[in-house]
């Protein structure tokens, strides 16, 4: 049996802390049963046979609070072997009120009184024999930051376990209550001794949850009544006060405050940063910060060597190399361009390039062939203009080509990467030769290619920056500013049914919508994360904004108001669904009033943030090897295999693959929306992948091209005939809104720990989608044609309905309830 | 008596009452808003307040500080 020791105390006493300066990378995460609250386990450093469990940070051992309530249930039944109580020193009069709660339970306690170092710093004196006096129980003096008295306080957790002496609660309330009290415990029969006053004290408040937990409850009624009436107090708050009154008399004998200044550092910084003024000003820079470096540069850096580097082709190594190698490769592309030019000009002045052609592709200049060519050409005197196009496909620039300028250009050979500075191959390369080397069947090393390697690396591609992200929320958090900002958002927030807090998902969400789902965990409010994860996918990701090209370029001419229009439709429909949502039954019920502690600001130790990033990161990996690998096979079988020439098989052709039957049946359900063609629904599906992907599939299945820009206008002519701006735009918000790709539903599946509510967020998500692009559709026809049928009918009763669901009468319950099973 | 909301920032008050829902009110008991207690209001926020309470700093909506009298 390994002993079983209980790490418990108030949030923000530095109890993470502690658990990681005792555990080291120990760890177990995973959480309490039936409920989002994360559990932490871990081994005790140097002690195989130790278990420390990561209680909740928890005020009381009350029923008010959904930790509360896991706590209290793993102490009462679990019944650890010790409790180590870590006390925050700095502001020990709140703490010790758990102190006494934990005491009563019967279970061994060590109490350890962190921040001595701040205490210290500040002058103050804390008489620690005087404490254990008046407690009864062993205190330790620790700073879980620097790590000072850390294993002193786990040895003697551990030596108290294993002498297994109950421990009697030394602290005395008044006489009268004392009496009650004794009186109640008298009645508890079956009790062990040791519990008996938790259970009567409990039992005095009336606390209805721990009855269930009794075998026969006894009726206490009168004497609790008895004590209301003479004390002219509600039995909960008289225990309450009883506490606090033990606690002010034993600090004054303990805690000597030397400068009793009133505004602390502390204090004068949020004078400035939660000022009416300044606060959103500050929260605004804060922000941009946060965005520019993990979103915009050194995230979209970070992103673009882990997709076209590692999982890509491969990379410089520190990029050296790579400004020369790149130089280069855009000599090398206009030289290939006035080639090519020059070539498709001798073709239709008649001369035969085919031979030339071939072995330029092939990389090997057939010499004679040239020579023949550079002759013949000479004699007919060609020349050719080659264009190069801009982003948009315009012609930028044209620039003539002689028979000179040919013959110089065909010169020029392709550069390897590989010659300039350290040239790493990525992933798919390595992978691709070593499969070839074992002679590896060829099916098996498409679906290792193309299918896993390319699905999972899109899905992996994301980590560097979401770890860079992570840096930064983990710094935020810890040095008490993201408390803050709850604080400042809230009341805008608080009226579509968010907290402060869901700002920063959706602020990361603009940039990648997996990484803003997991920043959601910073949300302690369970109905208020839910809902921050269900929509924040709404905002356009960066993998959408190619999309948004596609359509404004290929049907509006590239006008400038579709982007924004999408980051709009993306805000309406968080507000939206916001409102809806919290009006609904789901998530009626526990909103929480805002009330919140906020920590000292400090600085964080460097560990502590890296350990927090890698947590966060770490636990999409794994997410990356399961759900994700396996939505990934599955695609990469129904895209690439179908019925082609009569048999079952790989296909080359896109059109003849399953995922195109599958398009071709479910195409009628989009037809409402206006854009009821098969292409548009795979293009749709692939897009469950990664959103930009519904560009390269428009590219196959409009174009035939297997690559196009990133805006594809190649294909703009051909959408043109199969879109109208107002279907291109109901196509356009459906896949915005829709279900997110595999990655962000992998996170949210993570976030929500159920699967039931993952696949209501999905669902809510398609639907709300669906109803929103038909509206578009439908009554954008009924204005700009004036047609009217049941489509028209259908819309105008969903706006109506969403109207009645925004509008709705809804009190905000001031109320704080929590459902557990106990 | 008067609410939370109105004491000026920086003085220290004690608290009379604290009214509301019975788990908001226990709620708060547990976070140290007690009656008798010293309760300071250190920074306010478009009507959410920021308090010093048993040495810890709480922030809290503008209806909950309004059931907290001083």
């Amino acid at each position: 049996m390994p002993i079983k020791i209980a790490l418990a105390g108030n949030p923000n006493s530095g109890k993470t802390t502690l658990f990681n300066a005792l555990t080291g990378s120990n760890q177990f995460v995973g959480n309490w049963p039936g409920v989002t609250v994360e559990k932490k386990e871990g081994k005790l450093k140097g002690h195989k046979d130790v278990v420390i469990t990561d209680l909740p940070g928890i005020y009381s051992l009350s029923p008010y609070t959904l930790e509360e309530v896991v706590a209290r249930n793993y102490l009462i039944h679990e019944k650890p072997d010790a409790i180590l109580n870590i006390v925050d020193g700095t502001n020990l009069e709140r703490n010790l009120y758990l102190t006494t709660q934990l005491m009563e339970l019967g279970i061994p306690v060590v109490m350890a009184v962190n921040m001595m170092d701040v205490v210290k710093k500040n002058k103050d004196e804390i008489n620690i024999q005087q404490l254990q006096k008046e407690l009864g129980c062993e205190v330790v003096e620790i700073s879980a930051l620097k790590g000072t008295g850390v294993a002193q306080a786990a040895q003697r957790a551990v030596s108290l376990a294993k002498s297994g002496e109950a421990v009697m609660p030394v602290h005395q309330f008044s006489e009268e209550v004392e009496e009650a009290l004794h009186n109640i415990a008298a009645q508890l029969g079956n009790v062990p001794e040791e519990q008996k006053r938790f259970f009567a004290i409990k039992l005095f408040e009336r606390d209805d949850k721990i009855k269930e937990q009794l075998q026969s409850v006894p009726d206490v009624e009168p004497i609790v009544k008895a004590m209301e009436d003479k004390l002219d107090d509600d039995s909960e708050s008289i225990i309450t006060n009883e506490r606090y009154v033990f606690l002010s008399g034993m600090i004054e004998k303990c805690y000597h405050k030397r400068n009793r200044q009133k505004l602390t550092v502390s204090d004068k910084i949020d004078r400035i940063v939660t000022n009416r003024w300044l606060a959103l000003p500050i929260f605004a820079v804060v922000m941009v910060i946060v965005y520019y470096v993990s979103v915009s540069t050194v995230g979209t850096i970070a992103t673009d060597w882990a997709n076209d580097g590692v999982f890509g082709e491969g990379w410089h190594l520190f990029g050296i190399g790579s400004s020369d190698y790149n130089e280069v490769a855009e000599e090398y592309d206009l030289a290939s361009l006035k080639t090519e030019a020059y070539l498709e000009a001798a073709e239709t002045a008649g001369l035969d390039t085919e031979a030339l052609s071939q072995s330029i592709a092939d990389g090997e200049v057939d010499q004679a062939a040239l020579s023949a060519f550079e002759t013949e050409a000479s004699a007919a005197g060609i020349t050719a203009e080659a264009e190069v196009l801009d982003d948009n496909g315009e012609v930028e620039e044209t620039l003539p080509v002689n028979l000179d300028e040919f013959e110089n250009a065909v010169a020029v050979s392709e550069p390897d990467p590989a010659d300039y500075g350290v040239w790493v191959p990525g992933i798919p390369v390595l992978l691709e030769d070593g499969l070839n080397a074992i002679g590896c069947a060829d099916w098996l090393s498409d679906l290792i290619l193309n299918g896993i390697v390319a699905g999972v690396g899109a899905v992996l591609g994301f980590v560097p920056q979401m770890l860079i992200l992570f840096i930064f929320l983990a710094f935020l958090e810890s040095c008490g500013y993201m408390a803050r900002i709850a604080f400042i958002m809230d009341r805008i927030f608080r009226k579509f049914g968010l907290s402060g807090k869901s700002f920063i998902p959706m602020l990361i969400g603009t940039g990648c919508g997996v990484p803003g789902i997991m920043a959601s965990r910073t949300i302690e409010n369970d109905r208020d994360r839910k809902m921050t994860i269900m929509t924040t996918t709404f905002i356009p990701c960066g993998a959408k904004l190619p999309i948004i090209a596609l359509i404004a370029g290929a049907l509006f001419g590239g006008a400038w108001w579709v982007a924004p229009s999408a980051y709009f439709v993306g805000v309406a429909a968080i507000i939206i669904s916001g409102i809806i949502l919290k009006k609904t039954r789901m998530f009626a019920g526990d909103p929480a009033p805002f009330v919140m502690e906020l920590p000292a600001y400090h600085w964080p130790t460097v560990g502590n943030v890296l350990r927090s990033m890698w947590e966060r990161g770490w636990s999409f990996i794994k997410k990356a090897g399961t759900i994700i690998l396996l939505s990934a096979i599955l695609l990469w079988f129904l895209q690439g295999y179908g019925v082609e020439n009569g048999s079952f098989g790989r296909v080359e052709d896109l059109n003849n693959s399953i995922l195109a039957v599958i398009g071709g049946f479910i195409a009628p359900i989009f037809a409402p929306l206006g854009w009821g063609d098969w292409k548009a629904a795979v293009a749709s599906i692939t897009g469950l992948i990664a959103k930009e992907n519904v560009v390269g599939t428009f590219g196959v299945l409009y174009g035939g091209l297997d690559e196009v820009a990133e805006n594809g206008w190649q294909i703009w002519a051909s959408m043109r005939e199969s879109f109208t701006a107002l279907t291109a735009y109901s196509f356009l918000v459906f896949n915005l809104l829709c279900a997110p790709c595999f990655a962000a539903i992998g996170a949210i599946r993570r976030e929500m720990n159920s699967a039931k509510w993952t696949w209501f967020a999905i669902s809510y998500q398609c639907v709300f989608a669906y109803a929103m692009a038909l509206c578009i559709y439908q009554l954008g026809m009924l204005f700009t044609t004036g047609a009217f049928g049941i489509g028209t009918v259908v819309a105008i009763m969903i706006v109506a309905a969403l109207l009645y669901l925004l509008f709705r009468p809804y009190k905000e319950q001031n109320e704080l309830k929590v459902k557990v099973r106990v | 008596m008067m609410p939370l909301t109105m004491a000026k920032a920086g003085e220290s008050n004690s608290i009379k009452r604290v009214g509301g829902k019975e788990e908001i009110r226990r709620f708060l008991e547990n976070l140290g808003f007690v009656v008798g207690g010293d309760v300071t209001v250190v920074s306010e926020n478009g009507g959410n307040v920021i308090v010093s309470v048993k040495d810890s700093r709480v922030a809290i909506s503008r209806e909950m500080a309004n059931k907290i009298m001083i």
